[in-house]
């Protein structure tokens, strides 16, 4: 849903506050524009909440949140792509689970370097998406979210029918590497509570390089395609490097998901580049609220919990997943931000 | 400035413009006219890169730019607004603008955050100004009214500055008052570009036009001075029946 | 020289048969698909679980002892008017909307999920067999073909046919092509524009109902079934063209023809796998598949 930026007289930052890096950052975070400020508070109180979480949560749900992370980061992949250039990617777990398999792969038989892994995972993302990208972004509008779908699909049969990378029963005993940092110092992932802090300040990274990429004139195109994509050529820009820019960024973001997600869980199956994450992705972004990028994390948190709720009383969750969704959008099209969104300003006019 | 030649485009039986060829001279403001169905539109996206031709060309200051896509015409100083309102109404009149400007800066520059892109955001504010649009800069444009719409559609394309500046239709629903508004900014706009324009108001065009081509089933019919074009029998007869000037 | 006629002859013409079976019936799905599209500008992302629905109608009315012919006749009926009510609760009320294609994308996915998992409530999770109505094997120089898989290509083609005939030489059709192409000037001539749409899904929806029915005793049923169909219906629509009633047909015709062949030589993964590419490659050359949508130039 388009944000309105308004016009340039509200919403500077202080002078004082724009000197420091850590201001700097700070503004990074804050997304421009009046009417949204409540979400720059209510993006510091999920920072701030999820911070103290592993205390309120214990063990589990703390290795939950973590997939809550991992998820969300593609759920926010869905939404750079429907929220600001108007592409419906229903694939996006092609992408994790492409970084999840070659993960798992090279751990289990090249190497135990981290660094080394995640060039790999992001250069064969990077590969991958730039050809199903243009070939996608390309051709007729309709087509592309069926396009990305089969794209998911053909993946996850091929892993499920490859004897060679575990078949139906995918991959396990991944072992849980340490990530070397300077000379010297180094992350030992084993410990739950280092692998949480670690997994959030990266997802708090990503969603703030997202937010100042989205903030420039690059995002401001995108915007304009999903509002009106035919007029935009007019105006000089040619929409398909802005898409498949987007996309291609998307992917990374989705595959950093599927990077991390084999040393939460020890195991890669097919089922990572099945619908379960594909459709939750568009499940939480929708939830949450498309276009808010932060709406997907809050959507993913959501979602995550839920059906770990709900798993426990049913197995009927797709069910359930499906319901949520139609109530959705047929009623709150514009997600819990959204919705919130709205309160706030009918408040402030009231 | 633009000079077409030949230009042919049928679809499937229809020949909605035949071997047109006419030429708009630099800093005169050139109309379009023709009853309905005359290829007046179609002429125009052939021009502005919308279609392509069957056949012709089409040169821009003595460049070819017949097969060009819209995307780079603006870069060579074309810019064309719509019949029917085609802006981005989920965006404020002021991103509406920005937009249009920020096309002029060099790409390099795109990963720079907004906030510190000055020069689209001066140049937007001063587009505004010229369009009296500065009051609703915060407004999104599906909100404004028509006239305002239109008003917008103009300010974008002066926002590409462009050597041509192709209208259609531009006070398309209007008012009197606000047809006489769009008439004035036109006349101050002539000598810093070249002005193309279809138009069905004939008065505004008699008003304005330094040059008229008026086109009949897809072909030129006549060209020539506001005047000239008048006192046409020719012309007469193709519109007989519609009643527009009082001859 | 001998032995590649051999070769050809029995192994090769064999599965040229055999995908030219699941080719009709493939087209049976896409035909639904693509009309769908062609006048409502709406991904049916269910129709896959229509196609389950139709394995599943069966299952059960012979179960509750009904014959295979009634059932041929009913299922469709049935699976038509799920499919309108469909359209009447889920996809009218999302039409008016300025984004209506993602909308209702998204509606009949969330539509989809919940038919998979209703069926796995309702029907369980193992395969459900369903005996085919025909025995025997009827056999012409030395190529064999089950007599049932004779009749669902019989089947198949006459609902083609009749496809064909109802959209092109009908005046039914005639208002239905008219409606793809301007439904505003269909309206005013006192035409109920509901009425079409609704009978448009109601149509495509029995398509995939026959389809179900039909293959239901070659593949046996099981809540996947539509799913795991998917992706070659997606495939041939797009190939054929998206709202194309001609290019639903040929492009099933012969994705169907480069799965099942090339399954001769590589595992069918990979064959399925090659599908999507051809698919991808139309696409490089043609961006909007190979035909034109109903009533475009």
């Amino acid at each position: 849903m388009p944000q309105a930026e308004g016009a340039r007289v509200e919403g500077k930052p202080p002078a004082a506050a724009r000197s420091t890096v850590g201001a700097r950052l700070m503004r990074a975070m804050y997304p421009a524009g009046t009417n949204s400020t409540y979400l720059r508070w209510f993006g510091l109180a999920m920072l701030a909440l999820a911070a103290i979480f592993p205390w309120l949560g214990g063990p589990f749900y703390t290795r939950l949140a973590i997939e809550t992370f991992l998820l969300g980061a593609v759920a926010l992949s869905v939404d750079i792509l429907l929220g600001y250039a108007g592409l419906l990617s229903l694939g996006q777990a092609a992408y994790f689970g492409l970084a999840a398999y070659i993960s798992a792969l090279m751990y289990l038989n090249v190497t135990q370097s981290f660094w080394l892994v995640l060039l790999t995972v992001s250069a064969a993302v990077g590969v991958f998406s730039l050809i199903l990208g243009a070939v996608a972004i390309r051709a007729k509008g309709v087509y592309f979210a069926l396009i990305t779908f089969g794209a998911a699909e053909i993946l996850s049969k091929i892993a499920h029918n490859t004897r060679a990378i575990g078949g139906s029963d995918g991959l396990l005993g991944i072992p849980v590497p340490r990530i070397p940092l300077f000379p010297g110092v180094a992350i030992d992932l084993k410990d739950d509570l280092v692998f949480y802090y670690v997994v959030l300040a990266a997802l708090v990274l990503i969603y703030v390089g997202t937010r100042r990429v989205l903030d420039t004139a690059f995002g401001s195109v995108l915007r304009a395609i999903r509002d009106n994509a035919d007029r935009v050529p007019y105006l000089g820009y040619n929409p398909f490097w802005y898409k498949l820019a987007a996309y291609m960024m998307a992917a990374q973001i989705a595959a950093f998901g599927g990077l991390i997600y084999p040393l939460l869980r020890g195991f890669v199956a097919p089922n990572l580049f099945g619908f379960e994450v594909s459709t939750k992705a568009v499940v939480m972004s929708l939830v949450g609220g498309v276009g808010t990028l932060l709406g997907p994390l809050v959507g993913s948190a959501i979602i995550t919990f839920l059906e770990s709720f709900v798993g426990s009383y049913t197995e009927r969750h797709l069910l359930i997943l499906g319901v949520i969704f139609i109530v959705f959008v047929m009623f709150l099209p514009d997600g819990l931000c959204g919705l919130a969104r709205r309160m706030l300003i009918s408040r402030r006019k009231a | 400035m633009i000079k077409v030649t030949n230009l042919s485009k049928a679809f499937g039986g229809l020949r909605a413009v035949d071997e047109l060829s006419f030429e708009a001279q630099p800093h005169r403001i050139t109309s379009i006219i023709g009853p309905n169905g005359a290829g007046k539109s179609t002429a125009f996206n052939l021009i502005a890169g919308t279609l392509r031709p069957d056949a012709g060309k089409v040169e821009l200051a003595g460049r070819d730019i017949t097969a060009e896509p819209p995307y780079a015409l603006t870069g060579l100083g074309l810019a064309r607004s719509f019949q029917i309102t085609n802006l981005f109404f989920g965006l404020t009149v002021f991103e509406n603008v920005r937009l249009a400007c920020q096309s002029l800066e060099q790409r390099s520059r795109y990963l720079v955050c907004l906030d510190r892109l000055t020069a689209p955001r001066t140049r937007a504010e001063e587009m505004l100004a010229e369009f009296g649009l500065a009051d609703q800069a915060g407004e999104l444009v599906g909100n404004l009214s028509h006239g305002d719409q239109r008003r917008v559609e103009i300010a974008i394309c002066m926002a590409l500055a462009p050597r041509l500046l192709m209208l259609d239709e531009p006070t398309q629903g209007m008012s009197p008052s606000e047809t006489a508004e769009i008439d004035a900014l036109l006349k101050s706009l002539a000598g810093r570009v070249t002005v193309l324009l279809i138009e069905h108001d004939i008065e505004l065009v008699m008003s304005l036009s330094d040059h008229v081509v008026v086109m009949h089933q897809g072909r030129k019919l006549f060209e020539g001075a506001p005047e000239a074009v008048r006192a046409s029998a020719l012309v007469r007869e193709a519109y007989l029946g519609v009643d527009h000037a009082a001859a | 020289m001998e032995d590649l006629l051999a070769y050809l002859h029995f192994v090769v013409l064999p599965q040229f048969i055999d995908a030219l079976i699941i080719g009709v019936a493939l087209a049976l799905v896409a035909l639904g698909l693509t009309m769908i599209f062609g006048l409502l500008d709406v991904i049916n992302l269910a129709h896959g679980e229509l196609y389950m629905l139709g394995g599943y109608a069966a299952f059960t009315l012979l179960g509750w002892g009904a014959g295979y012919w009634s059932a041929l006749v009913l299922v469709p009926v049935l699976v038509g008017f799920v499919g309108w009510g469909l359209e009447e609760l889920g996809i009218r009320p999302l039409l008016p909307r300025a984004d209506r294609a993602i909308v209702t994308l998204l509606l009949t996915f969330g539509v989809s999920l919940i038919f998979r998992d209703l069926a796995q409530v309702i029907w369980g999770t193992e395969t459900r067999a369903v005996v085919a109505p025909l025995a025997g094997i009827a056999g012409a120089a030395g190529v064999f073909v089950p007599v049932y898989r004779l009749f669902v290509f019989g089947c198949g083609l006459l609902a083609i046919f009749a496809t064909w005939w109802l959209v092109y030489r009908t005046q039914i059709g005639a208002v239905l092509r008219a409606t793809a192409v301007d439904p505003s000037m269909v309206a005013s001539f006192g035409i109920p524009i509901r009425l079409v749409y609704g009978l448009t899904f109601f149509y495509g929806c029995a398509l995939a109902g026959l389809a179900g029915v039909l293959l239901s005793p070659i593949y046996a049923v099981f809540p996947t079934m539509g799913h795991d169909f998917l992706v070659m219906a997606f495939a041939v629509v797009i190939v054929g063209g998206m709202g194309s009633i001609i290019g639903a047909v040929v492009a099933a015709l012969l994705l169907a023809q480069v799965q099942g062949l090339a399954s001769l030589w590589i595992p069918p993964v990979w064959a399925e796998t090659l599908v999507y590419g051809v698919m991808l490659l139309v696409l490089v050359v043609r961006p909007g598949g190979l035909f034109n949508r109903l009533g475009e130039a």
